[in-house]
């Protein structure tokens, strides 16, 4: 166990040493952030509400995703299909420790680091631009972090899913970022998921991606109660289970096929 | 070099790179319609928008529909040649602009020579998908001198964004963290023309119609097409000076270019 | 040689340096960097700047047709200097001329007329074939198609690029790129080559072959040639004369055989002694010299020049024992450089 936790401790630290690139990306962030605030602005002109939203709700969900595009990270991570191209994912899967949990730590180190340094900036940044509606139950907080923690987790096994598929592919990273677009889409990122037409909305809420982004950002909206929330975030952790057990069977294939290959 | 020279001389550079590229059909193939279903996915979330209201501060579906497809078909077309530009700074970090130095041209044209990254057509389609779908909605009536202001609106609105790209390019010379900043204007400045600059606080208009202009890639050609007022009360004729905005920010690049590469050529990389 | 211009000028040029470098100078303004807490905020709060002195005060000239080799240790401002002949680089103080025109203000036509081969990155497109890599320098450098046709041809047999010529470059081997590299700097026939570590990393047989390629455009095209390495053996067997740079400045500018003589006192008589007989118990006794190394019959005697002469030496050595072979071994070069670093001259 407390393998893992260095291997955490150390991603965390190795985020740290980018300084100037995460400041930029923060800046970016947030001019993001911004931009896609405006619209909304103009969208609720006249209208007290859409799709069950008021303006300050929609405000909140905006600076509250694009916060959250880095803990998850949204456009994805090669560093598992860097190793596949390089070789060096034999070593790795000859080591003693599980193969999954090494990563799955190493993405909490760098979810965390994100959590503290991009998070909390940005929608410090959202309150001084827009004003935020802020959690207003102090348990919400608690439900946020359990959520926050599925939603890594989904996140991960995704991600790391299209890693592997370097295995047996060529061009894992083309492949990955057809999927990684429509993840941007079904997450709730762009336009959240009570927007869209009622059949669509149905099988998106079921779908893991809505447990990345949509889930967390209703939780801290406090749009869900009772056995709603309770539902959403019994499904976060079904395909929070059901992917990492998706991902490490595609680990025993792959390492079936190393053996088989050769490196 | 003669112009006639050169021309020849770009497209066989170029050429070259696209065969590389072309030797990993696949991954171009699926880049393509990549970039294709990431830009349609974006344009999902207006249609999904316009799925819950009637218009966006007074603009309907088929306008920002025309508005977002111009400033993607422009948007592309500068991508697909300023590809160079793009990839200046991991040319200064890896070393090989030293070898751009020792040949007998121009810097800026062997930059902008090094590629045309083709699978970005896959953004053109889809920008003009987006356009058509507008138009359907649209009924508008294609009169001689609103044609003229859309070809004028694209090719200017192309001349911006590319010196766009290469002020990015020559910052840098400065700092090789420019990388994170550029990507801040070109794709904030996509974002930004997608949506009708009327919903932009009054500071921010002007900054992209004055400053940076970005207004003048598809706003003012737009507010001439459609017979809108502008709110800044602007003419409507403003539009015809996209080629001016245009040329005045390509000035503007050319000299930051020079600079940045003299920079270079003082304090090495 | 490229011969444009009318005689009169011509024999004007022939007089004039190739290159020519005079006071020169580079320094570089290096922000002070900070670490620890805070480290980023110092950084950019902290304006003031070291100065490093690059290259500082260097003059020399290479007339036509010379090759030179250029020494020097890690960061001691070889690459600086090249860069600043080749363009790349504008000097801070200084002049520097090449074929009379200086690089800073007519980049571009001093480029025309100048190869450069980097040993650690190549000139070549890497996805593409050799070929395709050549046709578009071609290009680039307007060479008219019967020169490059010519050109080709010539390099094709000299550097034995066949094999691989249709393979793109970033297959081919070390080897295999360095000659592609030196075909490709040298296809529009310049004037004047600068090489930076063209052996690195090379087996002993690829040297040999650029050597000899070297040597061949050296004497045959009269292709001035500047190189710069870590490879002693790359400076005995084709430099004529050697500047040697350290900090910044010229330590030593000459030929070989000047630097053996000034600082290489001492020479080694290598002695194979007659198998008949009892061999000499213990090394062998002979006045102004020491055996420093015994291999059964084989001695070596190290001797001062100051001391005695390798004539005398060698009619002391035959007088006391009875010898089959001899031979002479000058001081390595590689000694005395090094020499040079540590102790200056």
């Amino acid at each position: 166990m407390r393998v893992y936790y260095e291997v955490a401790r150390r991603a965390f630290q190795r985020e740290l040493v980018y300084r100037t690139r995460n400041l930029a990306g923060l800046f970016t962030n947030a001019c993001f952030g911004y931009l896609r605030a405006v619209p909304l602005l103009a969208a609720f002109q006249g209208r007290p509400e859409i799709a069950g939203y008021d303006l300050d709700e929609a405000l909140t969900w905006n600076w509250v995703v694009q916060a959250l595009i880095m803990v998850i990270a949204l456009w994805g991570w090669w560093d598992v299909e860097a190793t596949v191209r390089s070789g060096d994912v034999v070593s790795d899967l000859a080591r003693p420790i599980s193969f999954l949990g090494y990563w799955l730590a190493r993405d909490y180190g760098r979810a965390l680091y994100y959590i503290l340094f991009r998070c909390l900036p940005i929608l410090l940044v959202g309150q001084l631009l827009f004003g935020l509606r802020w959690p207003q139950r102090a348990e919400t907080w608690l439900l946020l972090a359990l959520s926050l923690i599925l939603a890594v987790a989904i996140s991960f096994a995704f991600r790391f899913m299209l890693n592997l598929s370097a295995f047996w592919t060529t061009d894992a990273r083309g492949l990955g970022s057809l999927a990684l677009i429509a993840c941007t889409f079904f997450s709730g990122f762009l336009i959240p998921i009570s927007f869209f037409p009622s059949g669509l909305r149905a099988v998106t809420a079921l779908l893991p991606f809505a447990g990345m982004i949509q889930t967390p950002a209703d939780v801290f909206l406090e749009r869900l109660n009772g056995a709603a929330l309770a539902g959403a975030l019994l499904l976060q952790a079904f395909w929070a289970l059901a992917l990492l057990g998706a991902a490490q069977g595609l680990i025993a294939l792959a390492t079936r096929r190393v053996v088989v290959q050769g490196g | 070099m003669s112009p006639g020279e050169s021309w020849r001389l770009y497209w066989l550079l170029v050429g070259a790179s696209t065969r590389a590229q072309m030797q990993y059909k696949t991954s171009f193939v699926l880049a393509t319609v990549g970039t294709f279903a990431a830009n349609i996915v974006e344009f999902g979330a207006v249609l999904v928008l316009y799925g819950r209201i009637p218009d966006l501060a007074g603009w309907t579906f088929g306008e920002v529909a025309m508005l977002w497809g111009m400033s993607a078909v422009s948007f592309a077309i500068a991508d697909m040649v300023a590809t160079g530009f793009d990839l200046l700074p991991d040319t200064i970090r890896l070393g090989t602009f030293d070898r751009v130095l020792i040949r007998p041209l121009g810097a800026f044209f062997q930059t902008l020579a090094t590629t045309l990254t083709l699978r970005r057509v896959g953004r053109i389609a889809q920008g003009v998908v987006v356009f058509a779908i507008g138009q359907s909605q649209l009924h508008l009536v294609w009169t001689p001198d609103r044609l003229a202001m859309l070809a004028l609106a694209l090719l200017s609105g192309a001349a911006i964004f590319f010196a766009i790209f290469v002020l990015g390019a020559a910052y840098a010379f400065w700092t090789v963290e420019g990388r994170e900043l550029m990507n801040t204007f070109t794709y904030g400045g996509t974002t930004m023309a997608s949506y009708p600059l009327d919903i932009f606080q009054d500071w921010l208009r002007r900054l992209v119609t004055f400053v940076l202009p970005l207004a003048f890639v598809n706003y003012y050609p737009a507010l001439y097409i459609l017979d809108r007022p502008d709110p800044l009360g602007l003419p409507p004729a403003t539009g015809w000076l996209a080629p001016v905005a245009a040329a005045a920010v390509c000035a503007a690049a050319g000299f930051a270019w020079s600079a940045g590469v003299r920079r270079y050529q003082s304090t090495g990389s | 040689m490229i011969e444009t211009a009318p005689l009169a000028a011509s024999e004007a040029r022939l007089e004039s340096p190739a290159v020519l470098v005079e006071g020169l100078r580079k320094t570089f303004r290096v922000a002070r960097h900070h670490r620890g807490a805070l480290a980023a905020v110092r950084n950019l709060l902290d304006r003031r700047v070291t100065e490093v002195r690059a290259v500082d005060g260097v003059s020399f000239r290479i007339a036509r047709g010379e090759m030179v080799g250029c020494l020097g240790p890690n960061g001691a401002g070889k690459s600086t200097t090249i860069k600043m002949l080749t363009g790349i680089l504008h000097p801070t103080a200084g002049r520097v001329e090449v074929l009379g025109v200086s690089p800073q203000r007519q980049r571009k036509a001093v480029a025309r007329r100048i190869g450069v081969v980097f040993g650690q990155r190549t000139q070549l497109w890497w996805d593409l074939p050799l070929i395709e890599s050549l046709d578009l320098l071609r290009h680039i450098y307007r060479v008219p198609a019967a020169r490059y046709a010519a050109a080709l041809d010539a390099f094709r047999a000299l550097l034995d690029l066949d094999p691989f010529l249709n393979t793109p470059v970033r297959q081919l081997s070390l080897g295999q790129r360095m000659r592609g590299d030196l075909a490709a700097a040298l296809l529009h026939d310049p004037e004047i080559l600068y090489l930076d570590e063209p052996t690195i990393g090379l087996d002993v047989v690829a040297k040999h072959r650029i050597r000899d390629f070297l040597r061949q455009i050296n004497r045959e095209r009269g292709v001035t040639v500047l190189l710069t390495t870590h490879d002693m053996a790359d400076v005995e067997q084709l430099c004529s004369r050697l500047l040697i740079i350290d900090h910044g400045r010229l330590l030593y500018d000459g030929g070989l055989a000047e630097i053996r003589d000034r600082l290489g006192r001492e020479r080694t008589l290598v002695v194979d002694l007659a198998e008949d007989g009892a061999p000499p118990a213990g090394p062998l006794r002979v006045p102004h010299a020491r055996e420093v190394k015994a291999d059964g019959p084989r001695r070596w005697l190290r001797f001062s020049r100051d001391e005695t002469s390798a004539a005398d030496l060698i009619a002391a050595v035959a007088g006391r024992y009875r010898l089959r072979d001899l031979t002479i071994e000058e001081p390595e070069i590689e000694a005395i450089v090094r020499r040079i670093y540590e102790q200056g001259l």
